[in-house]
């Protein structure tokens, strides 16, 4: 009863203050990740898609960074699978969490209804470590982590995992990283790890899962272990940024989106430098689905054709948020300035990325792994 | 005067919110830390799970909310009995007036506060800095237990300070002049006669605190979320990471268990005393 | 010689208190109008309102979740209200039996963990349909202040004169009119005051909402989380100044509103 006079308010108000227009309707979308995905779709897209379908709004709600912020849509949608109509239209979710979204048949296929769908030809349009999500999913944007560190402090830069080890140990408390329980950039770090020391990376990535690949990991995270008590722990993927701002840190695991972005906010150092290690980096994109039972369904498949759009994947995406495209990069070519699209690779080539960034593990490796985390390395 | 029945009636709605969002949750708490949902079956497999994953921070809870507590206790005693027994009417005055600014400051402001306050080149560090105590190599980051511990007593100690103080003012003076024209020290006066007197308030505002502590999530996460860190941002990352109920459900049982033996000692004593009152 | 010695420590123990209290404070006040502040300067580089302008855009939630905070404070302070003007009735005038026990009834929820309790009301409401609606969130932080309402109601009603009651029932009033006209207005300042405390605990409260609220209502608090986790210093403090106002505000009026007779009957 409450939730649905509180809506009904909400979108009179809003059609009251954007349009004059007859009817007037709200697309809900949820977003996980963290807060400049949410003023991507509220600031940016958002507002495109009422000046493309007037007498529509776009309400989008925020659900939190990491593995966590995807599950409370996952949570949010099973709550009502026994419901005609569900309240969420598009949905923005992490790989995991996709994964099993398409397992429980919470989502619907849509790729090939809209016109933008053959524009992405990349391994992870179809599968999502390690699930077939072929159909359900368009990704968003693709992103990387990758190491931040400030040139002033840091006389030479560690190429690698074993050099960051090796400088970590010798300065300690520089080194900083958001463990894994709040944000990807930890997660990434940690998963960084296993592939550097923990055995076959390729393995990881590739499967078949066999438990048994999983022997050299005890090393490895005692090694971790180790580290992290020389390492300072930060609060969150923000928080690594606001530390190395802050002079609190002097290197730590980032999101390269995020990182260009703050830079460009005035809020981080402009000197502040990145770099890719060796042997690699976990990277992820994010995907737009549609629940089964959207009630909205068609102007969901309308906000996605306009989110996966060259114009908007170049100008949004690319330029105003600095993430790497989610359509293939062919598409963008004439539409983005060449200034723009060199940005994005200030301090990590192409070529860097070509060989050392890496997907996370197939989803069952990826939950022994942050399981082992909490027993071996936090506990 | 109003009859038992109406009484009752009365009394009737309060009891019942209390019943549905209280004591049913309370008790569906109970219960569902001993369901193993993958297994489908009863057992003390979650609280295993809760061993293996979080031992380290079930000690650490209670070690950061123990020693709070007695910090806690420490300082509301020392302003409490100032006070009480101060003899600078201006300095008196002075502390009635500072002590109380972060009574109602709400934890999550509390934790946002300290966290830009303590932090390595936070505003403390800084200041140290610029008076010349400290030079620049040697500041460190608060942003550990410590942090932890410094907000909690921050917040907390007003409120202890406002029960003790309260229930010290309501004695009788008599006594302590009485000590004091026999030239006894002050500090022989506080331990000696006022802080027995008032060490039921004491106690229930301690236990209040610690039995807070316990349960605030906000400020471990934004002070330090990471190893080790307290039960609540292990209770909430089991829940939003994994939907899984069951450990955290054992998780809460564990926190219910170290609060249960504080709480029991207080609601004994208050109920034996209260009885007495009725009678 | 020695009394200025004395005056002089003293003065010095309460300036270290002062800035261990006001230190923390003024520190938001500098993050809230901070522009710019790049390790290793001591002191923000530039100033200025950007970020407030940033916070209370058409389009952002700090508007929202404003609203929200204070719509679901004044719906908590009726509900609470409603039930604890009776309760406290009852517990303070009426003859119950087992009244202590009553009376800790009420105390319980203090006694336990709130997070595990809330996480279990997050999983009831959301077979209910609750999870995510103003009324969910309402119950929650009426059951946080529900100690607090009861036990101050009563202590307000047990403060009345029980004589003028009857005075005014011995002049041929009915019980309801009594309560109207004498009880209730005589009541009203400790009522009041636990209006204000229950309002001041729904603003500020924090883990009810992050369980039963979340995602879809964003309260104050909330916000100041997000924000504080997303490193966003600046917003995170112009909402902790926000919520710190009406807080210390209240802080500085308790004692006109808690007046001694009622203080002292408290959870008696």
């Amino acid at each position: 009863m409450a939730p649905k006079i509180a809506k009904l308010f909400a979108s009179v108000a809003m059609a009251l203050v954007t349009t004059g227009a007859a009817h007037a309707e709200t697309l809900y979308v949820a977003t996980g990740g963290s807060q400049n995905m949410v003023d991507y779709v509220t600031d940016y897209l958002g507002p495109l898609f009422t000046e493309h379908n007037p007498g529509w709004t776009v309400q989008a709600v925020g659900t939190g960074p990491g593995d966590a912020g995807s599950q409370a849509i996952l949570e949010k949608l099973s709550a009502q699978k026994d419901q005609d109509v569900w309240d969420t239209d598009v949905i923005v979710v992490n790989q995991l969490k996709t994964a099993e979204m398409v397992e429980a048949g919470l989502l619907q296929k849509y790729r090939s209804d809209i016109k933008t769908g053959d524009m992405v030809t990349s391994d992870v349009s179809r599968k999502a470590l390690g699930t077939d999500v072929d159909g359900f999913v368009m990704p968003m944007f693709s992103s990387q982590t990758a190491i931040a560190y400030n040139p002033d402090m840091v006389e030479q830069v560690p190429q690698s995992l074993e050099e960051i080890k090796a400088w970590a140990s010798a300065h300690p408390g520089a080194f900083g990283y958001n463990g894994i329980k709040n944000g990807m950039s930890g997660v990434a770090f940690a998963t960084a790890w296993i592939y550097a020391f923990g055995g076959d990376a390729a393995k990881l990535i590739d499967g078949p899962y066999d438990k048994a690949d999983e022997a050299g990991w005890d090393q490895a995270f005692a090694d971790l272990k180790a580290f992290n008590q020389t390492v300072t722990f930060t609060p969150g993927n923000a928080g690594t940024l606001d530390m190395l701002n802050r002079g609190e840190i002097v290197m730590g695991p980032v999101w390269v989106d995020m990182f260009y972005t703050w830079q460009a906010d005035g809020r981080l150092n402009p000197n502040l430098k990145l770099m890719l290690p060796e042997p690699g980096m976990p990277g992820q994109p994010y995907y737009y689905a549609i629940p089964a039972k959207a009630a909205h369904a068609e102007a969901a498949r309308k906000f996605i054709e306009l989110a996966t759009s060259p114009e908007v994947q170049a100008e949004g995406i690319v330029k105003k948020f600095n993430w790497y495209p989610g359509i293939d990069a062919k598409h963008l070519e004439g539409i983005l300035d060449q200034a723009s699209w060199d940005k994005l690779f200030t301090d990590v080539s192409p070529e860097d990325l070509a060989a050392k960034a890496k997907p996370f593990p197939l989803g069952a490796y990826f939950s022994d792994l942050l399981e082992q985390y909490e027993t071996k390395v936090s506990n | 005067m109003i009859s038992r029945k109406a009484s009752l009636v009365l009394v009737g709605p309060a009891l019942a919110l209390m019943a549905t969002l209280f004591l049913l949750p309370l008790g569906y708490s109970l219960i569902w830390a001993f369901r193993e949902e993958e297994a489908d079956r009863w057992g003390l497999g979650n609280f295993a799970k809760a061993w293996e994953f979080y031992s380290a921070d079930i000690l650490f809870s209670l070690v950061i909310v123990t020693l709070s507590t007695v910090l806690i206790g420490i300082f509301s005693i020392a302003i409490a009995g100032y006070l009480t027994l101060g003899r600078i009417p201006w300095a008196v005055a002075l502390l009635r007036w500072l002590y109380r600014w972060p009574l109602f400051i709400p934890f999550v402001v509390a934790a946002q506060v300290m966290r830009t306050f303590l932090a390595k080149n936070g505003m403390m560090n800084n200041a140290l800095v610029e008076l010349g105590l400290l030079t620049p190599f040697q500041t460190a980051s608060f942003l550990d237990w410590r942090g932890i511990v410094i907000t909690f007593v921050w917040k907390q100690t007003p409120f202890v300070t406002l029960l003790v103080a309260g229930a010290m003012a309501s004695l009788d003076r008599s006594m302590i002049e009485a000590a004091q024209n026999l030239g006894a020290r002050r500090g022989r006066i506080l331990f000696g006669i006022v802080v027995p007197q008032v060490a039921q308030t004491l106690m229930v505002g301690l236990i209040l605190s610690y039995v807070t502590m316990m349960s605030v999530l906000s400020v471990p996460m934004m002070i330090n979320a990471q190893q080790p860190t307290m039960l609540t941002v292990d209770m909430a990352w089991r829940i939003n990471a994994y939907g899984d109920y069951g450990v955290a459900n054992a998780l809460g049982f564990i926190a219910y268990l170290m609060t249960a033996c504080v709480t029991w000692v207080y609601l004994r004593k208050e109920l034996r005393e209260r009885g007495a009152h009725a009678r | 010689m020695t009394s200025l010695l004395r005056s002089g420590l003293v003065g010095l123990a309460l300036a270290l208190l002062a800035s261990a209290i006001f230190g923390p404070i003024s520190n938001i006040l500098l993050w809230a109008f901070t522009e710019q502040w790049y390790f290793p300067a001591k002191l923000p580089q530039a100033f200025g309102f950007s970020f407030w302008e940033r916070v209370f855009r058409p389009q952002g939630n700090a508007f929202a979740s404003l609203l929200n905070s204070v719509v679901i404070a004044m719906m908590t302070v009726a509900v609470s209200l409603a039930i604890a003007i009776p309760a406290g009735l009852a517990l303070g005038r009426g003859r119950l039996p087992l009244r202590v026990l009553f009376l800790l009834v009420f105390l319980l929820p203090q006694a336990f963990p709130s997070l595990a309790v809330h996480m279990n009301i997050a999983r009831i409401f959301y077979t209910l349909g609750l999870n995510g609606t103003f009324l969910g969130v309402v119950l929650v932080h009426a059951l946080q202040g529900m100690v607090f309402s009861v036990w101050i109601a009563a202590a307000a009603f047990a403060a009345v004169d029980p004589q003028l009651e009857e005075a005014a029932s011995n002049m041929g009033a009915t019980p309801f009119t009594v309560f109207r006209t004498v009880t209730l207005p005589l009541a009203l300042p400790g009522v009041m005051a636990s209006a204000i405390f229950v309002f001041l605990i729904s603003l500020d409260e924090f883990t009810g909402t992050y369980f039963v609220g979340v995602p879809d209502i964003t309260t104050m608090p909330l916000l100041l989380f997000t924000a504080a986790m997303e490193g966003n210093y600046q917003i995170a403090s112009i909402t902790a100044l926000l919520l710190l106002v009406p807080s210390i505000g209240f802080m500085l009026v308790i004692e006109r509103f808690l007046k001694a007779d009622v203080l002292a009957k408290v959870g008696h």
